[in-house]
């Protein structure tokens, strides 16, 4: 066993330090900005208060950006060149709006993990889910406000119904990847039972025999593993032999997943996600048509959406990653790991159907809507 | 492989985290704290205005004879809508009387107004029961933290009729006050229901003797 720890051992202080590093920076950060909270302590007192490390920090900053809006586009008005401004406080905003917590990117990681989706594929959906909320944002605004001149109430309950559907979406979305996803978990633990009759099923056990009985599988077990990882990265393209009793047979084969049938699927994700228009848009939009300047609204709706996907897709990056590093180290062990990797997505299918179900049920509470 | 979960567990966490929202609306407050003859207290009358951006989304179809001015007659429906949803939220003001909650009956006396380009609404709350506590207590906030309220510079707090003798102090979030301070990420990290919309809470204290 000694040559199968090292790697994990090693994986896994890699993995230490990133945690710690990560700590040091949200002191540093925390520290550096407890001086001086930026620069203009009376521009952003909504979240200051208390609000320390990372989050707080995040939370004031995105305050701080949104509120800046409306003067630019009173400016705009009057001054063409606001609207650059405004623009990359709309991009700002939606690169800070994104990093806080919320719900859009947690779906879309936990898709990423329970699907063994490529890095590709992770940041084209984010941009995609952006981009179709903006829309969704748009087309609200654009429909209810400026053609059919209905009144903010009105505007308000149909977000507030477009919340409730969405979040409806999320549940059945996580409940068809939880059906999915436990039937492949449910066959590879049938998969790693000692079978008497499959010589050669990948098992872990204690006598001397079966190490020995490893080394000669290694072959066979470098080419499960390297299936597993053709799903994750198709340039690697490995030519395997589809092992029987990996918990694949019933699967999706790379080529499904990275078909146009694997993309009829991630557009499932994108609706789930983007269905649901941020609220914030929606205000600026409204505003923005106000100030005669819909136009102005329109663009800095998708600069907002543009600085959204960059952080999701960096989260989701994140994700894929990590599950591709768990893949490797646990692809040291034996059997254990497919089973290991498959009860992840599992792990992340049921996420996403708790994600859905809590939103739904009021449970996790979201950035929801007020109409008052 | 534990310690893997673990680190998956830790990156979902993270990515999923606590429910999260800035504030998307912003509301300078000022209350009267009302007195009856007898020294108990009735109510409390709200000045809500709101930012020019929610102004402008709140005004949106309304029709008005002078554009861009809306009458109080103009915008009363809408502040009926108001009031009848702030229901649903206990009008964001939470009251306790010697350490027990209060509650407040419907609103009376609620009106719009709306003077560049911002709305401002006015309603009294009356306590189901007028009470004559040693320390009332008067909390101003949205859980939720979509709507920051803070309390006006000027006058911010007014008591309108109190015998004499009462104390009034007000505690700003931004005061940097000892709850606010001892709160940190761990209460935006807490569980999925974090509420952290509390550490922004206006606090009105009144002591009388």
């Amino acid at each position: 066993m000694k040559p199968h720890r090292s790697p994990l051992g090693r994986g896994l202080l890699a993995c230490a330090a990133v945690l710690l590093a990560l700590g040091l920076a949200d002191a540093a950060i925390h520290h550096v900005f407890a001086q001086n909270p930026f620069g203009a302590p009376k521009q952003a007192p909504a979240a200051e208060p208390g609000a320390s490390g990372l989050i707080g920090w995040l939370l004031a900053k995105q305050s701080e950006f949104y509120r800046q809006m409306s003067s630019t586009i009173r400016a705009a008005k009057s001054d063409g060149s606001a609207v650059w401004t405004l623009l990359f406080i709309s991009f700002a905003y939606g690169i800070f709006h994104a990093a806080g917590p919320g719900h859009g990117k947690a779906v879309i990681a936990s898709y990423l993990v329970a699907n063994r989706e490529t890095l590709r594929r992770g940041i084209a959906l984010s941009f995609a889910s952006a981009l179709m909320q903006s829309l969704v944002a748009i087309l609200i605004v654009g429909i209810s406000a400026w053609i059919l001149n209905a009144t903010a109430r009105t505007m308000c309950k149909a977000e507030g119904a477009i919340e409730i559907a969405s979040y409806g979406l999320i549940a059945l979305f996580g409940l068809r990847l939880v059906w999915v996803k436990g039937r492949t978990f449910i066959r590879a633990l049938q998969a790693t039972q000692p079978v008497p009759a499959m010589a050669g099923v990948p098992h872990d056990h204690h006598d001397d025999g079966h190490h020995h009985h490893d080394a000669h599988d290694d072959h066979h077990h470098n080419d499960h593993h390297g299936h597993d990882h053709g799903h994750a990265h198709h340039h690697h393209g490995h030519d395997h032999v589809h092992d029987e009793h990996c918990g694949h047979t019933h699967g999706p084969t790379p080529s499904e997943l990275a078909g146009p049938g694997g993309w009829r699927r991630g557009f499932a994700a994108i609706l789930t996600v983007g269905i649901r228009p941020c609220s914030g848009a929606i205000l600026v939009l409204v505003f923005a048509l106000a100030q005669g300047l819909f136009w102005a609204g329109i663009a800095a709706t998708f600069l907002m959406g543009l600085g959204t996907a960059i952080t999701v897709a960096t989260i989701a990056v994140v994700a894929v990653s990590a599950k591709d590093i768990a893949g490797r180290l646990s692809a040291s062990r034996a059997g254990g790991g497919a089973l290991f990797m498959r009860g992840i997505e599992f792990a992340a299918a049921a996420l996403v159907l708790l994600f859905g179900a809590g939103l739904l049920l009021g449970y996790v509470a979201a950035e929801r809507t007020t109409c008052f | 492989m534990r310690a893997l979960g673990w680190l998956l567990a830790v990156a979902l966490t993270l990515v999923a985290g606590a429910a999260s929202a800035h504030p998307h609306v912003w509301i300078t407050a000022s209350s009267e704290l009302l007195y009856a003859e007898d020294g108990s207290i009735t109510g409390v009358r709200h000045a809500w205005t709101f930012d020019d951006m929610f102004s402008a989304y709140a005004v949106q179809g309304l029709e008005a004879k002078k554009k861009g001015a809306y009458t109080r007659e103009e915008l009363g429906p809408l502040a009926q809508t108001n009031v009848e949803s702030l229901k649903e939220y206990a009008y964001f003001t939470f009251a306790k009387a010697d350490g027990k909650k209060e509650r407040f009956g419907e609103p009376v006396d609620y009106y719009l107004d709306y003077k560049d380009s911002v709305l401002t609404l006015h309603f009294t709350l009356p306590l189901k029961t007028p009470l004559k506590p040693k320390q009332l207590m008067l909390e101003v906030f949205d859980r939720s933290f979509f709507i920051d309220f803070q309390m006006a510079k000027e006058n911010p707090v007014k008591l309108v009729g109190a015998p004499t003798g009462c104390q009034m102090k007000l505690d700003r979030p931004s005061d940097g006050s000892a709850t606010a301070q001892k709160l940190n990420e761990q209460t935006f990290t807490d569980g999925p229901n974090a509420n952290f919309g509390m550490m922004f809470a206006n606090k009105i204290t009144v002591d009388c003797p």
